[in-house]
């Protein structure tokens, strides 16, 4: 994919939320996003045609991460008032609440098959809950990472977070074991290649890494943009051509795969980049910013 | 119980006797009011309080429809004779609340302030309470002092008129009001924060008296005036001929007051007394938004002083604030504490600050008054006055002091350096060293350090060797004058450093380097030249480069490093020139030219001094060599820049490399990868749709393989006891403390008895039962000696080997795993434990409890008769019973590890988390082990007590810690044993528990237990005997 088939031109700015948007997410199928914020939503776009579609309340606090089942039925959002909300879209109702975490809740995402959602905390751990029963215990506890988890990353067999104490953790449930790669800087972000052979960290000292899965190489690093002190976002094309991240200036900058030059970047918003989001299959990407918009940018 | 009645709405009808029906009924209805709400409103009627019907239809009226309620005359309503509006034209008719009031009303001083009404004083805004007297009689007071000063402000008053200013100026006493020391009213007090002055009605300007006096002032005003003058309500025309005769009685307050005040606040006129700091804002009252920041009051003054005049700007709106302006994450409810988490880390979300300022300098309304005041402030805030040039707002500054110029920070000490430095202002003649080779260094060395540390050290030796004949050279011996020299130099040399470094004299390749060197010293990397660019072709011409340069500079091949920029006496030629000799002298060898032949002319104390200096420049030069020749020998640098280049290019390429180096080891070090086995739970398993790796094993370890390892392959663990051997020795500085981890202790002491019960089975080392009982015999005889505790602690060890030695193998791996650490199955946790040991070793030793521990031990060691019973179990139900077991073994292990190895319960902490993994899942396990052991053999609890007991008498006094874990073991378990102190029998129990479990878990066992019991008690007495 060349160059001019990055998504550098904006179609369309979502505005509603009032304060900073924290997260912007593509859903499954890539017609909707999903966006949350400081102002204690979580709002439901059609990015293509920009327009808000739902508002879910009910967080009492920000709201860090929101992640929808592959069947758009349901959402899990968290944020900083410790809990995990399970949402029903279509009525907008909070079915579940799962509480249990000791702080701030910084992702969450649902497994495959919607039956669980995992999340990651401020108090160094992830938790899985359990969607199909009415336990309000969660499933299992992992707690061994030795800072906050800031992100978190499922496949259809692990489980991924990065933490603050600059580990990206796997937990693999088909073999049982915990492989920890070591960055050595804090790990903001974790997201996967759309092969699933490699992970992309994004590391608080303005990196993005991008690991080998299997034998926990560095395969690469990506330099040139800010991320110093904000939990930013980054991710790969769907065509895993290309890296892209936010940027604390605003910048959206792309790099190449694998030769890790930055082959675009432009400013995107007024303020810090917190969000980057892919679109699964076509040349689109929704941005968010701290400056209260979300950015839908097409080719 | 009636009034309650009253209001309610009643259903249905009530009972009423006949008799009464008619005569009564009427009444009833009226007494009981709210009967009447049953009927329709239509059908309600209205009745007085005797219950007569007033109120009348139109065609019902009959006779009682008379004036009572409705005219109020018998008279009726007279028609209200004709006018023409001819003459009158149709008047705006000013109405206050008497013209509303009945005479009863007004009699009863209904919402007449002061009259009837129940305010306090406080409240009391206009009333005539008993301070407003006081307070009035202060005014009256007062009026005679101000008359003078309003004398003159009326005159102002008919001179604002003519401008068609609002006669704000009137000289209401408002400044001496202010300060009456009487209390007010908090009515009054507002008002007189907001402008109102004592004696002015309350009212709109239109209209008011005011008016009547600017008419009185000029006639042709009144055209202009929206409301005509001649209409004066009928109380208002009291304060009107008030002020009519205003001017000539300008003070006239007190009459004005008691005039307008019986019509309450409604006749009051309103007057615009200036207000000196009216609200603008949209503040909340009282506050101050520049409270901590006066700096910024100052400036939006200027600015309002700068645009007043007519340049209102039309942004004044009542909602000035941007939305923004709220806090951008504006969710935070009223109810939730506000703390670090809801900063806006952001920050950048919205110009707070911008928006603030800019809704602050806004007045808020556009009113006429505020045009006036803005022309007043032209002349002055209040008329008489001027602002004042300089405010008292202005925060006080002071300047920074001024640093001469000349000054130098460095501190003189008047101490021994400066007397040493004054000592020898003569130059000593050099003289010959003393042929001692011995004394020479002594000397050398003496003066050295008395240049160094001052006269005081001098005076010191010399008072201390007075006897001893070498250090004669100090009191004038032979070698004085040699000391004396060289005392000299050293101290020259000293002082030139020490004023080298302070004064920053240096030459300046001295200075250049030491900036380096300092750069050196902290990890700085020097400033890469811009020009240099990494790409080898453009390298190769700047070295090339460089080289012509160098061979610009440098005078000769020898001293290519002496560039211009190292010529420490470039401003003096000659001196430069006998510097480079003296260099040429000292570096080439050879011998010295006797005196340079160059100084001649120079006194000899020049020239020692010259020396001096010269040696010192040589000195750095070299050094500077030095560190460059470092440089360029480091290998990445080396291939770019040949030895004869300046330094700085030697500098610019090796912070680059530098960084890649940097940069390479840390790729080196990170990523780091480290597997760790995690059992995801079978529930999370299933719901991932995956299968359960560890499905079917025992909760705690994963594979069954290590069990079967464990019981089966005796070779794999011969391995393990080489590693385990020597740690058994450090057995005796091995601490369990049983500090907040108690439990974790008491699972791993429970386990590690299963897992030596194992052990015993297989191999039933007869030294191991030996030392388990043998010395429970010996004890039980009541001796409690400390010889006693070696022999117990040696048979501990042989225990332990045994037992490690059957268990280390697969064991250590399995617990590796479980720890979080990779340890390959050949060898063993011992790395992983050693590291622990090494780590806990130093806490241990200091611990003061150590001899608890090591009893603590014992006690381990002693339970030890109780395993034969787990063994048992697990040969028997391996199939059935794999989970317990298995868990027992890899705690066993464990704590083998733990125990045997000195196993320190002052875990690191990854260590101790760990351990907690382990506990986490073990527990549920222990729980249900607890809560089984009901049934008991009471001989093996005793026996057990008994032991424990004496293990814990030997443990009293030191053992401190865990007691509330005992007390909950304690209150957990059967009271029926009571022995000793309360710690003993904790402690006991806590044995016996694990016992209980035991038993509990296989019945059969006791029987087995008691065979194996005589058993060892029988060999224990062959020991004994033995």
């Amino acid at each position: 994919m060349s160059v001019e088939h990055l998504p550098r031109k904006e179609v369309n700015v979502l505005k509603g939320h009032e304060g900073a948007v924290l997260a912007a997410r593509f859903n499954g199928d890539g017609n909707y996003c999903l966006s949350c914020g400081k102002d204690r939503t979580i709002r439901l776009w059609n990015p293509h045609r920009g327009i808000h579609i739902k508002t879910y309340k009910s967080h009492g606090r920000e709201v860090r991460d929101v992640h929808v089942t592959s069947d758009n039925s349901k959402l899990c959002s968290c944020g900083g008032d410790r809990q995990i909300f399970y949402w029903d879209v279509a009525t907008g109702r909070v079915i579940r609440k799962f509480r249990g975490h000791d702080g701030e809740v910084n992702g969450v995402k649902f497994n495959e098959y919607s039956s669980v959602v995992v999340s990651a905390g401020y108090d160094q751990s992830l938790r899985a809950w359990d969607c199909r029963s009415h336990s309000t215990e969660p499933i299992q506890i992992i707690d061994t990472f030795a800072d906050s988890v800031m992100s978190i990353c499922l496949t259809k067999t692990e489980i991924i977070g990065g933490s603050v104490d600059g580990t990206v953790r796997t937990f693999d449930i088909r073999i049982g074991s915990e492989i920890s790669d070591n960055l050595g800087q804090p790990v903001n972000c974790v997201s996967m290649s759309n092969d699933g052979n490699c992970i992309l960290a994004g590391c608080l000292d303005s990196t993005l890494r991008l690991l080998d899965r299997s034998t926990g190489e560095l395969l690469q690093e990506y330099k040139g943009h800010t991320n110093k002190s904000f939990k930013l976002d980054c991710c790969l094309t769907n065509t895993d051509a290309h890296v892209t991240g936010g940027s604390e200036d605003g910048f959206i900058y792309f790099w190449d795969l694998v030769d890790a030059s930055v082959v675009s970047k432009f400013r995107a918003h007024n303020s810090v980049v917190t969000s980057v989001s892919y679109h699964p299959k076509e040349n689109c990407m929704v941005t968010s910013s701290v400056d209260g918009t979300i950015r839908v940018w097409k080719t | 119980m009636e009034s309650d009645e009253e209001d309610f709405v009643f259903y249905g009808t009530p009972i009423e006797r006949e008799d009464d029906l008619l005569s009564r009924k009427k009444k009833a209805i009226a007494e009981s009011s709210g009967q009447l709400r049953t009927l329709p409103a239509w059908k309600q009627e209205v009745r007085d309080e005797e219950g007569r019907r007033r109120f009348h239809g139109a065609f019902t009226g009959g006779y009682s429809a008379g004036y009572y309620n409705t005219v109020g005359s018998k008279e009726g309503w007279a028609p209200q004779s004709f006018k023409s509006s001819r003459k009158n034209r149709a008047e705006f008719k000013e109405q206050n609340i008497l013209n509303f009031l009945d005479e009863d009303e007004k009699s009863v001083g209904y919402l007449i302030g002061g009259r009837g009404s129940g305010t306090t004083s406080q409240f009391d805004t206009f009333g005539f309470t008993a301070a407003e007297i006081a307070r009035k009689q202060v005014e009256k007071e007062q009026k005679q002092r101000t008359k003078a000063m309003c004398l003159i402000l009326v005159s102002l008053v008919h001179l604002a008129a003519l401008f068609h200013l609002k006669p704000s100026i009137i000289p209401g006493p408002a400044p001496d009001e202010i300060v009456v020391p009487v209390t007010e009213s908090v009515g009054v007090k507002l008002l007189l924060k907001m402008g109102w002055s004592r004696g002015r009605t309350i009212k709109d300007s239109h209209s008011d008296a005011l008016y009547d006096a600017r008419r009185q002032a000029r006639r042709a005003f009144l055209a202009f005036s929206s409301d005509d003058p001649k209409v004066e309500v009928s109380e208002s025309e009291s304060v009107k001929g008030d002020i009519e005769n205003f001017p000539e009685e300008p003070v006239n307050d007190d009459v004005q007051f008691s005039k307008s005040t019986p019509y309450g606040s409604f006749g009051i006129v309103m007057c615009d007394v200036y207000v000196l700091n009216p609200k603008q804002d949209l503040h909340g009252l009282g506050f101050d938004p520049y409270k901590h920041a006066p700096e910024f009051r100052e400036n939006k003054r200027s600015r309002i002083a700068n645009k007043s005049g007519l340049g209102f700007s039309s942004r004044d709106s009542l909602f000035g604030l941007k939305s923004g302006k709220a806090a951008p994450g504006f969710g935070i409810g009223a109810l939730e504490e506000l703390d670090a988490e809801d900063e806006d880390v952001y920050a950048t979300g919205y110009e707070f600050e911008d928006a603030y300022v800019q809704e602050v300098e806004e007045p808020s309304t556009l009113r006429l008054e505020n045009q006036t005041k803005k022309e007043k402030k032209d002349q002055g805030d209040l008329p008489g006055f001027r602002v004042a040039s300089n405010s008292d707002y202005k925060m006080e500054r002071f300047e920074a002091p001024l640093v001469p110029k000349d000054f130098v920070p460095r501190h003189e000490f008047s101490g021994p350096l400066d007397i040493n430095r004054k000592t020898y202002e003569v130059t000593p003649p050099d003289a010959p060293p003393p042929e001692d080779g011995n004394l020479k260094l002594l000397i050398e060395g003496v003066a050295n350090l008395v240049a160094k540390c001052g006269k005081l050290y001098e005076d010191l030796s010399k008072e201390k060797n007075q006897s001893n004949p070498l250090f004669s050279f100090l009191s004038g011996g032979t070698g004085h004058e040699y000391y004396a020299r060289k005392l000299w130099e050293a101290q020259q040399k000293h002082n030139d450093q020490t004023s080298q470094q302070l004064n920053g004299k240096m030459p300046p390749s001295v200075k250049k380097l030491t900036a380096e060197s300092r750069g050196q010293i902290l990890g700085e990397k020097p400033l890469e030249k811009s020009s240099q660019i990494p790409s080898s072709s453009v390298a190769s011409t700047d070295i090339q480069l460089q080289f012509n340069l160098t061979d610009t500079f440098t005078k000769s091949a020898s001293f290519s490093q002496l560039t211009n920029v190292e010529n420490p006496f470039k401003d003096d030629p000659a001196k430069q020139e006998r510097f480079e000799l003296f260099l040429k002298e000292k570096y080439k060898g050879g011998l010295r030219s006797a005196s340079s032949s160059l100084a001649s002319d120079m006194s000899e104390a020049a020239r020692a001094q010259e020396r001096l200096s010269f040696e010192a420049a040589a000195e750095a030069i070299e050094k500077a060599r030095q560190g460059r020749g470092s440089k360029l020998l480091s290998p990445s640098s080396m291939d770019f820049i040949p030895g004869g280049v300046m330094q700085f290019t030697s500098s610019e390429v090796e912070p680059k490399k530098d960084l890649k180096a940097e940069d390479i080891l840390r790729k080196k070090m990170y990523p780091k990868r480290e597997e760790f086995q995690w059992r995801p739970s079978p529930l999370l398993c299933k719901r991932f749709d995956l299968i359960d790796p560890y499905m079917g094993k025992p909760p705690p370890v994963p594979r069954i393989r290590s069990k079967m390892d464990s019981l089966i392959f005796t070779s794999d663990s011969v391995k393990g006891i080489k590693v385990d051997d020597p740690e058994t020795s450090k057995k005796e500085i091995s601490s369990l403390p049983q500090s907040t981890n108690e439990d974790i202790t008491k699972s791993i002491t429970e386990n590690k008895t299963e897992g030596d019960v194992k052990v015993e089975n297989i191999e039933r080392p007869v030294d191991l039962y030996k030392a388990i009982f043998s010395d429970d015999s010996e004890d039980e005889g009541g001796d409690s000696g400390i010889g006693r505790v070696d022999n117990q602690e040696k048979k501990a060890e042989v225990a332990n080997t045994a037992l490690s030695r059957l268990i280390a193998g697969d064991f250590l791996e399995s617990l590796g795993k479980e720890l979080g650490i990779g340890v390959p199955p050949d060898m063993p946790y011992a790395t992983q434990k050693s590291k622990n040991i090494a780590l806990q070793k130093e806490l241990v030793n200091e611990d003061t409890r150590t001899d608890i521990l090591k009893s603590q031990n014992n006690d381990e060691m002693s339970l030890n008769h109780d395993l034969p019973y787990d063994q048992q179990i697990a040969r028997e139900d391996v199939p059935s019973k794999g989970d317990t077991i298995h868990g027992n073994m890899r705690e066993s292990s464990n704590v083998n590890s733990k125990g045997n190895s000195t196993m320190n319960y002052r875990p690191d902490k990854s260590h101790e988390e760990n351990i907690k993994d382990a506990r986490k899942v073990k527990t549920p396990v222990t729980h249900r082990r607890d809560y089984n052991s009901s049934s008991s053999l009471e001989e093996e609890k005793n026996r057990k007590c008994s032991r424990h007991h004496r293990h814990k008498r030997r443990n009293e006094g030191s053992d401190s810690s865990g007691d509330d874990e005992r007390d909950r073991q304690h209150s957990s378990r059967s009271k029926g044993r009571r022995k000793g102190s309360s710690r003993e029998k904790s402690r006991s129990e806590k044995h016996s528990k694990h016992h209980k479990h035991r038993k509990h878990e296989s019945p059969n066992r006791s029987s087995r237990y008691s065979n194996e019991k005589d058993n060892p008690h029988s060999k224990n007495e062959k020991r004994r005997r033995e």
